[in-house]
Order: C-alpha cells, then structure tokens, then sequence
C-alpha cells in the first residue's frame, strides 16, 4: 500500500523528525535550514521588504505546476513587485491525514527546484497533520525577506499620468488551467499554468529603466483587479487598449464558453509594470528576452482624467469602462 | 439571454459533437442538426449546437448593408 | 467611379432625425453593446433601451425561494447554470443557502446535471430550467435523457418561458426591436416576421461588434423610411423557419402555460412547463412544493427597467443599496441584467 501521512507524522515524536529527514531536509538543506527553534541570519544593512501568503489550490496539482512550486513563486513575486531580490523564505505546512507521501515529496521538489532557480533559500519551516476532511490535501504558507535594490521605490500609489502600463504575458493562464483541472464543465484545452518565479525578470527591468513606478503581481482577480487597485492607490484613471491585451486563444475559447472575461482570471506568472513612457520601449526589450516575460506587451497608459477607474478602448475604438471585478467567478450561460 | 460560441466541428457521433473553440474543446449535443460533418462550424448555446453558421460575420453585414442602401 | 456606400458606423452617427427608441431584448446585446461601447457613439437622439431577454431578471423572487426551499427543506442538490447563483430571494440567494450548507452546483449544461445525478443516485438532483427557446431544448434534452435512463432521482424545476407573447406585451414600449439572434436560431426569422401586421417591427440581430452595428444601422435607415419593416441581419445563423428538431424537442417535452415575468407581471401563454407524460421530472409535483409568493423589495424598479421605462438611474437603490455584490433586483445580478451593466460600465463616467 502507498506510504500515507498519518496523524502520527504530526504528533512531533520519532515519525514527525522522519517525515522532516525524509521529505523536507532531503529537499530543502543548505547551511542555513535549521534544526534548532528559529534560522540565525546575517543581513547586510539596508531596507528590507517581508512578506507572506498561504497556499491552498485544488486540485493541488495541475498542468504547469503544484502547490509548492506555487507557494514559492507567490512570495518570491510578492518581494519582487517591491524591488527586492529575495533572499530568505520560511514555509509552514499543514497536511491533510492521508495525504501520499510521494505526491508530497514532488511538492517538496518543486519547493526545491522553484527556490534554486528564484535563488532564494528555504531556512525554517513546520509541519502540522489535520485530520481527514479538516484540510484539502494540503495548505503551505511561506514567507519571506528579500533586499530592496539601492534607489529602488515601487508602489501601487506611484503611477503619473502618461505612464505606460505593461503586462508581462499573456493573461489569465493560471486561472484557466485551475478551471479545467477541476474538470466541472467537461472542457478539455491545452492550457498550462503561468507560475513562475519573476525576480529574474524583475531584475532585468530595474536594470533597463531610469525609474519604475509599479509592479505588481496579477495573482486572484486577474490583470483587471490589480489595474483597480493602481488607478485607486494612484488616484489616477488607466486606459487599456483591449484588443492589446495579450489572451491565449485556448484561453479565450474557453472564456467565451463559460461567459468569462480573461482579465479576471488569475495569473502566478504575470506582472503589471508602470513606468514612464521614455523607459518603455527598454523594459519591453529586457522583458522579451526573459524566460518568462516574452510575451510582454504594453496594455495602455495611465490618466489624469477618470481617477480610480480602468477605461478600455474597444474593437470598435469606442470607450467604455472595464467593469469593476467583483464576486465569485461564475459561468455564464444564459 | 443566450451567450453563443462559434466552434469547430471536429467529429460527430451518436447526437454528440466534439467541437472546437480556438483550442478549447467540448463534446455538445448534435441533435438539433440534422446533418453535421467534421469541419463544419456551429454555433453553440449551454451545450448544445443550436445551429450551423454558413458564413463570417464581415461578408455577411456588407451584404445585408448593400442590400437596405441603394 | 461608384460613390463608396456608408458603413454602418457612419449611418448611426450620421444620424440627424427624430428621436428613436430602439429596445435590444437580448441580454447578452445589453452585455456586447456595453462592452464595445457602442451607447458612447450614438447620437444623442437615439435611445437603446434594454429589454427583458435575460432569463435571471425576468425570473421571479418566488422561483428562487422554490429552489432554496428544495435545497433546505428536501435535502436537494440544486444544479444550475452560475448566473441563477446570486438571484436575491425573498430572506436570501441560492449562494446564502449554499453557504448555510445547501448544495449548490453550477453547471454548463442540463445534462450534466443528468450526468451527476447518474453518478450519484443518493442524492436528489434538481435543476433548475430558465431561459427562453434557445436554451429550453437542452434541458428538455435533460429531462428525456433521465427517461431513457430511469434515473429516479433527477428532476428539473421550470421558469422556462417563449419571446413572442412578450414581445406583444411590450410592443409601444419601443419604436423598433433589435430580435435576440440566437432565440431566432430556434423559433426562426419568421416568427418575427409575422409580427410585422400586428405592428411590431424589428431586425434579428447577431452578437459580433460588425452585426450590431450592422443591425442598428438597418434599423435606422428602416425607421428613416417610415414603413413596416423586418428584417434578419443574421442569417449566417438564422434560417427563416429556425431549428425543426429543437422546436420538436420543446414541443414534445413541455407544453405552454401562463406565466410570471418579474417586473412586467403574469403574461399569457409565455411560459413552459412539463407534458403530464414526464410529470416524475418535474420537482413543483415531486416534491409537492407549497406555493411560493416572493416578496421583493418594493424600492427595486426592475419592473420598470425591464419595460424600458426608466432607466437605472432613477432607480432610488441602484449603486447604493444595491450593487453587484450585494443585489437587491435580479437586474443587479447577472452580467446580462441592465442594471448591472450600467453599474459596470456606465456609473458616473463616459457618458
């Protein structure tokens, strides 16, 4: 029978340090992971940037990608949209009792693997085991510090108008995919996840431009959501030029089957960068020559006029507002 | 009241069509059409291809225009 | 050399005459004009006006207090398509009883939930039937499937209602009718155009940014010219006597019957229910569901939306009280409805 993880992996006695030698030192070691209660970490002077997120995805594996690949591109992201590079993550686990332990381990190998490449390291971490049913499958939470580059300042309160406004690829990939994974609407595409690890990424525009106002990761509530958010923290309006926005067309067919707009669809790979038009043209050429950002594309501009809201030009060149995000995402059919 | 989708037919059998929508693919009912082939392209509604399109939009709004303006 | 003929762009924006009220009935024409922008490049005296061909804003509160009652009361799964999801009831939503436990499942199509409730023949599966005659086919598709299978567990609960009594009901409300293309797919473009000699005017529109505009375009030379006019601007999907096979489905399954649109009240003979021959399929018999008086809120005025006789502005709780996430109307509620899409697209900016 396939080994499971029980309760007793979480009860902290001789099956919880196997579990911890087995599965995560095996993955995660390096000078830094520790044995004892908390990691000792030298850190050179300057400003830091922190941050933290949970994981919980279902099904917690899915073309593209898994949970723990997930888990560390999402705050490896989230320090990156700050202009920091990061450094250090700590994850904590909570596992649902019978979980395979070898689905576990290719979540650790992809913890391990995402982190490597990200070049951040892994220093702590916790297991805890809940009963059946208590969790799905199961539930990371990491977090980590990275180092703002010297001179670096982003934030969602920094667009000016007549900054351009850029997206990394193409939208709403990782949200379709979770969609089909799920498999409730019998639609089958080739679609797979945009998770990845964008310091790289982020590292090769703050190289490129003089001056980066924004960045910010499209994670739940899509490209669309995010824009929101900029154009109220800026109190500036942000113009989109529809037909620019960069969709899959498998993406887009199977939008247009459910009733769904892909600028709402969640994205774990996927950028919204805002700087000044002069720096543009030098951040889209670093961009398409990253590994994850060759589909860059500038969107629109942000405007003095229509503060807090997102305007689209449409296809028939007509203007309109983007409908603000809101609610659960449900398939329209009728 | 009824969003539609134009797709592709790719195979037909037994009432039930696999169809096509730049990459996303479905089975549908067929039984509302009576003669439907591979190729063909249909236009579907809450699983159902509800009727088979003939032509593209921009041939046919030219022609409908030419048709009321003299 | 031939003079280039006007495009349809130019024809509706070159547009000088008297006011026209031109009323798109199908919700997804109210969802596309919106998303294209299409109201920001009419002339000031054309007037769209939204009509009620979104099957949500049109079913009533008690409807949705019969399915929450199956869902609560009868332990039912209650299958159907998302927009029905966040409908206000009476006290609450089919997502305020699925978050008090109620199983709530969206699907894409009936007979996936023929499909489901196959898979699991303990549990009780409704679905729940609206829409008009392009989608009432599906579920009676549904509904036969279950027959042939002897499922004994699978039923549906039906709003489904038919266009043409309600285009009757709303005729002066509108000088002209942009026709909702895909019922036509079904119903065919003679069955509006039959409405000519009772006074009824319209074009069968498509859903592509070029056929709407291209409808609106025939619609105003038509109106311009100040004869009785129809007129299928979609035949690339619309034949002139519709879908043969999907009129049989209907026909055979289900049977008209008398019926209440929210906002415009009981209007004859637009409704469907099921044939005596598939009553087991029928949830209001099988589960003996006791009648339903739905109270809406009285300050709600999608009544008078839906008939084009206000516009959500005048609308005392619209954007206040009553938002997309917190929707007091079903005009609020699926992205189709008016009152949502003014919200979205229109609330204070772009005029």
């Amino acid at each position: 029978m396939a080994k499971t993880v029980t309760l007793a992996h979480g009860a902290g006695g001789k099956q919880t340090s196997e579990l911890i030698h087995e599965v995560f030192e095996a993955h995660f070691k390096n000078p830094l992971f520790t044995a004892d209660d908390a990691a000792v970490l030298d850190i050179e002077p300057g400003k830091l940037a922190m941050s933290t997120d949970g994981f919980i995805v279902s099904p917690y594996e899915f073309p593209g990608g898994n949970v723990g690949k997930l888990s560390i591109c999402g705050t490896v992201n989230d320090l990156a949209c700050m202009g920091a590079q990061p450094l250090y993550l700590t994850c904590a686990f909570v596992i649902e009792e019978g979980f395979p332990m070898d689905k576990l381990e290719e979540i650790a190998a992809a913890m391990e693997k995402t982190a490597a490449e990200a070049g951040v390291r892994i220093v702590a971490g916790d297991t805890k085991v809940a009963g059946k049913g208590q969790v799905d499958g199961v539930f990371i939470t990491t977090t980590g510090i990275g180092r703002i580059r010297e001179g670096v300042k982003t934030g969602g309160a920094l667009a000016r108008p007549g900054d351009a406004v850029i997206v990394t690829g193409d939208v709403g990939r990782h949200g379709c995919t979770i969609l089909l994974a799920r498999n409730e609407y019998g639609i089958v595409a080739d679609v797979d996840s945009d998770c990845a690890p964008l310091w790289g990424a982020v590292d090769s525009v703050l190289a490129a431009a003089s001056d980066v106002h924004v960045i910010r990761d499209a994670t739940r509530g899509g490209v669309g959501t995010v824009l929101y958010e900029i154009a109220e923290q800026s109190t500036v309006g942000i113009r989109i030029d529809a037909p620019a926005v960069p969709v899959d067309p498998a993406v887009k067919g199977v939008c247009g089957m459910l009733g769904l707009e892909p600028l709402y669809l969640a994205c774990e790979g996927r950028l919204v960068i805002i700087v000044p038009q002069e720096d543009k043209d030098a951040v889209l050429a670093a961009l398409r020559q990253g590994k994850y950002t060759k589909g860059a594309a500038v969107i629109g501009e942000v405007t003095a006029e229509n503060p807090g809201k997102v305007v689209m030009t449409t296809e028939i060149g007509a203007e309109t507002l983007l409908p603000q995000p809101g609610g659960e995402l449900l398939p329209r059919i009728c | 009241m009824c969003v539609g989708l134009p797709a592709r037919v790719v195979n037909v059998k037994d009432g039930v069509a696999l169809v096509d929508a730049s990459g996303a693919q479905r089975e549908v009912s067929a039984e509302l059409i009576e003669e439907l082939d591979p190729g063909d392209y249909v236009m579907v509604h809450a699983g159902v291809a509800i009727a088979k399109i003939t032509a593209d939009d921009e041939e046919e709004t030219d022609a409908l225009l030419d048709a009321v303006i003299d | 050399m031939e003079q280039k003929r006007k495009t349809a762009r130019e024809i509706i924006e070159g547009y000088d005459g008297p006011k026209l009220r031109i009323m798109e009935v199908c919700g997804t024409h109210t969802h596309e004009i919106f998303r294209l922008g299409v109201r920001n490049i009419l002339p000031e005296n054309i007037e769209l006006i939204s009509g009620p061909g979104c099957p949500v804003c049109v079913t009533p509160v008690g409807f949705i207090d019969e399915a929450i009652w199956l869902a609560e009361e009868k332990g039912c799964v209650i299958t159907t398509f998302g927009d029905l999801i966040r409908v206000p009831g009476s006290e609450k939503s089919l997502a305020g009883a699925r978050a008090g436990g109620a199983r709530v499942n969206p699907v894409y199509t009936p007979t996936d939930a023929v499909a489901y409730a196959e898979e699991h023949p303990d549990e009780e599966v409704v679905f729940l039937a609206v829409g008009f005659e392009t989608t009432t086919p599906a579920s009676c598709m549904a509904v036969k499937q279950a027959k042939e299978k002897g499922l004994k567990n699978f039923s549906i609960l039906t709003a489904n209602k038919t266009m043409t009594n309600a285009y009757r009901a709303l005729k002066g409300s509108a000088d002209a009718f942009l026709y909702p293309g895909h019922v036509n797919a079904i119903t065919g473009a003679d069955s509006c155009a039959a409405l000519v000699d009772e006074g009824i005017y319209g074009v069968v529109c498509g859903f592509t940014a070029k056929e709407i505009l291209t409808a609106l375009a025939v619609t105003i030379t038509r109106l311009q010219e100040g004869k009785p006019f129809f007129m299928n601007c979609y035949p690339r999907v619309v034949t002139d006597e519709g879908s043969t096979a999907g009129k049989r489905m209907i026909e055979e399954v289900m049977e008209p019957c008398d019926t209440e649109w929210r906002g415009l009240g009981v209007i004859p003979q637009s409704g469907l229910r099921l044939r005596d021959e598939y009553a087991a399929y029928d949830a209001r018999k099988k589960f003996g569901i006791p009648e339903m008086k739905g109270r809406s809120n009285p300050a709600c005025r999608c009544g008078d939306v839906l008939q084009g006789k206000c516009t959500p502005a005048d609308c005392k709780v619209f954007g206040k009280g009553c938002t997309p996430l917190h929707p007091i109307g079903a005009c609020m509620v699926s992205d189709e409805g008016t009152c949502a899409a003014w919200y979205a697209y229109k609330r204070d900016v772009i005029e």
